[in-house]
């Protein structure tokens, strides 16, 4: 070998360990990813499926409730015939009272399980609850997971603020009084990213908030980073780790950024990441239960609504967070706000129930009736002595969002704004309030925005 | 030998290095796909009408598995094996269904159009059935009709021109729908609370024919 070779060679075999050493710390790296939280299973007696049910939460002082369940089991073979024969009980108990009192559950023989409450565990200010389930396999469960440690509870109505909306009038939307942001589809700078083909649904930024000192976040979990427009500064993008294909995101008093990553098929649980201002990850923990689609911060920090219990789970604020374990024990059925109140929300097509309540007692309950079919409730938040409400209104070939703002009394305001959701967000992360102003997260061919509507009345 | 020289000489070696690494161990990297179907199999069985509850349990078996386009097998371990793969290529070969295909298979249906009685797919069974998520929408097949959305109960769907999913449990607390679908790559199979029922880009879909 002559001398002129050595370095020329040298460099090579420099170069080649290093581009091996790259790729394989990038390898490695893309599969061990941040430290790992010890999830803590549920205590679930071997039962492999789902409890379903849609808890009650408001209901009329002194009249019959009926509690409906049904139960979807896991396939034990890959073979056709009936999973599973669940059979189980009701325990429930008054306001007031230390003992449950078990109820059967009848067979509709499809599967439906039901339990009538009596009067009796009405007449009161409520009643707490869980259910025992068998799948007649040898497993069982309890919804909510944690029993008569952590049950279900139903606030009773004596007196309630009924609106009546009436037949709804497509076509009459309020124009934004500004538009906050505005950015185009894609991966580049100031860019938000939006996925999708043939038979894949069109999926834009899943959701946002808007911080203490009214800059706007947007989980841009397509590219991967949250979108950040400082008020009055230069928008920034912060890259976070996503596993999901959704999630929500909420921004404590303190500029903390908490994302909800739904986990997608990476992981069974799904997982809160806090941030500091700077993108730079606190911490992450996962959700007690396998399907949550909220995320908002409360008094005592960020709050979870997961399913199958549809509760609500604190995470914890920022570092250390809650494990699993400790959030199922802290769980509540209404979403904390100031001012030791709660948010507490049940709709369906042709009414919705709101209340604020304090502990066991509902301080003031609205009864929304509406002969156009009511959607989801998008937003549920206090606002002056009363609420701020938005509601989807919906036909076969219609839709519109209507924000309604009410006091103790009666309706004080209402509008409807366009639904604009060319590209699916988040279920129920289209609107947040800030101050006195709605924004909402808009969506058409080309491009997304943040518009703001201003609420008026007192905050 | 001068500095300016040797380091003349190293660079170009460096770069070469760099570079035939990068091939060498980047390029199988990229290309790698998990083959997933390769495991699948060809198994089916003709039943006699099933209920609705049958079918949501058998589309539960796909809930926490992967997504993929075109595709149409997975088993029951609750992870994608076949995560990443990119969107909208049938040739990745990944685990999962997509939409229109898992709806087939939770709907027992036949590939023969015209005949709407009911059929066993293997979990494990790599097939995609005839229909889009836009043939669902309009009702196409023998076993298929539309349904108007307020109609609709557990184990029907809403369907639009590029997506369906099927209601896994109708009216949450909050008025939406927890639905069984196949969403996306990233998204996998599972159940979530969307809002479909109220968007007009999405029509009742159900399948005939349960006990």
């Amino acid at each position: 070998m002559t001398r002129s070779w050595r370095w020329p060679l040298a460099g090579f075999v420099v170069g080649s360990l290093v581009g091996a050493t790259l790729l394989t710390v990038n390898i490695v790296g893309a599969f061990v990813g941040e430290p790992a939280e010890v999830v803590v299973g549920q205590v679930d007696g071997g039962f492999d499926g789902e409890i379903l049910h849609t808890p009650p939460l408001l209901v009329p002082r002194g009249q019959p409730v009926e509690l409906v369940y049904e139960v979807v089991c896991a396939r034990s073979a890959d073979d056709p015939g009936t999973a599973c024969s669940p059979k189980g009980s009701v325990h429930v108990r008054g306001v007031g009272e230390q003992a449950f009192a078990d109820v059967q559950l009848a067979d509709d023989g499809y599967g439906r399980l039901s339990a009538t409450i009596g009067p009796d565990h009405t007449i009161g200010a409520g009643f707490d609850y869980y259910v025992d389930i068998e799948d007649g396999r040898g497993g069982s469960q309890s919804l909510p997971p944690g029993g008569h440690d952590v049950p279900h509870h139903a606030w009773t109505v004596a007196t309630e603020t009924t609106v009546a909306l009436g037949e709804h009038v497509f076509g009459h939307t309020r124009a934004p009084d500004e538009i906050v942001e505005r950015a185009e589809w894609g991966t580049g700078d100031g860019e938000l990213g939006l996925s999708g083909g043939q038979d894949e649904a069109r999926i834009g930024p899943s959701a946002f908030d808007i911080g203490p000192d009214g800059s706007a976040v947007v989980l841009d979990q397509v590219n991967q980073r949250l979108a950040v427009y400082p008020l009055g500064g230069a928008p920034r993008q912060l890259p976070i780790p996503f596993d999901g294909g959704e999630g929500d995101v909420a921004v404590g008093g303190d500029g903390t950024i908490y994302v909800l990553d739904d986990g997608g098929s990476t992981t069974p649980m799904p997982i809160v990441r806090s941030y500091d201002a700077g993108g730079r990850q606190i911490a992450g923990t996962p959700i007690a239960e396998p399907v949550a689609d909220m995320i908002r911060v409360g008094p005592e920090g960020p709050v979870v609504h997961s399913y199958p219990s549809e509760l609500w789970f604190p995470t914890g604020n920022a570092k250390p967070p809650l494990s699993p374990a400790r959030q199922s024990e802290l769980a509540r059925p209404e979403r904390a706000v100031e001012g030791g109140l709660g948010v507490v929300v049940h709709a369906s097509s042709g009414e919705a129930r709101l209340a604020l309540v304090r502990g066991e007692d509902v301080v003031h309950s609205w009864l929304l009736k509406s002969s156009t079919d009511l959607g989801e409730v998008q937003l549920a938040e206090p606002y002056g002595d009363g609420l701020l409400v938005v509601v989807r209104l919906w036909t076969e070939t219609q839709a519109e969002f209507h924000v309604l703002r009410m006091s103790p009394s009666r309706l004080e305001a209402s509008f409807s704004v366009d639904r604009a959701e060319w590209a699916e967000s988040a279920a129920v992360s289209r609107f947040r309030l800030h101050g006195d102003a709605l924004y909402q997260l808009r969506s058409d061919p080309s491009g997304i925005e943040l518009a703001a509507f201003a609420i008026g009345g007192t905050r | 030998m001068t500095k300016r020289a040797k380091l003349l000489g190293f660079l170009p070696g460096l770069v070469g290095g760099l570079t035939l690494a990068l091939f060498v161990f980047g390029a199988p990297a990229g290309a790698y796909h998990t083959d997933f179907q390769g495991s699948c199999n060809n198994y089916f069985m003709n039943l006699n009408p099933i209920t609705r509850a049958e079918s949501r349990n058998y589309a539960y078996s796909a809930a926490a598995e992967g997504y993929q386009w075109g595709g149409g097998c997975w088993n029951t371990n609750d992870r994608d094996d076949s995560p990443g793969d990119p969107p909208g290529n049938p040739n990745t070969r990944g685990e999962g269904p997509d939409c229109s295909g898992f709806t087939f298979k939770a709907w027992y249906e036949r590939a023969e159009t015209p005949d709407p009685w009911f059929r066993y797919h293997s979990l494990m069974q790599n097939v995609h059935g005839p229909y889009t998520a836009a043939d669902f929408k309009y009702g196409v097949g023998a076993p298929n009709i539309t349904v108007a959305k307020v109609n609709t109960v557990f184990a029907d769907a809403f369907a639009s021109t590029s997506h369906i999913g099927m209601i896994f449990w109708a009216h949450t607390g909050y008025n939406e729908d927890r639905i069984i679908e196949a969403k996306c790559e990233a998204c996998g199979t599972g159940t979530w609370p969307r809002t479909y029922r109220g968007n007009p880009d999405y029509s009742g879909a159900r399948r005939l024919y349960w006990t």
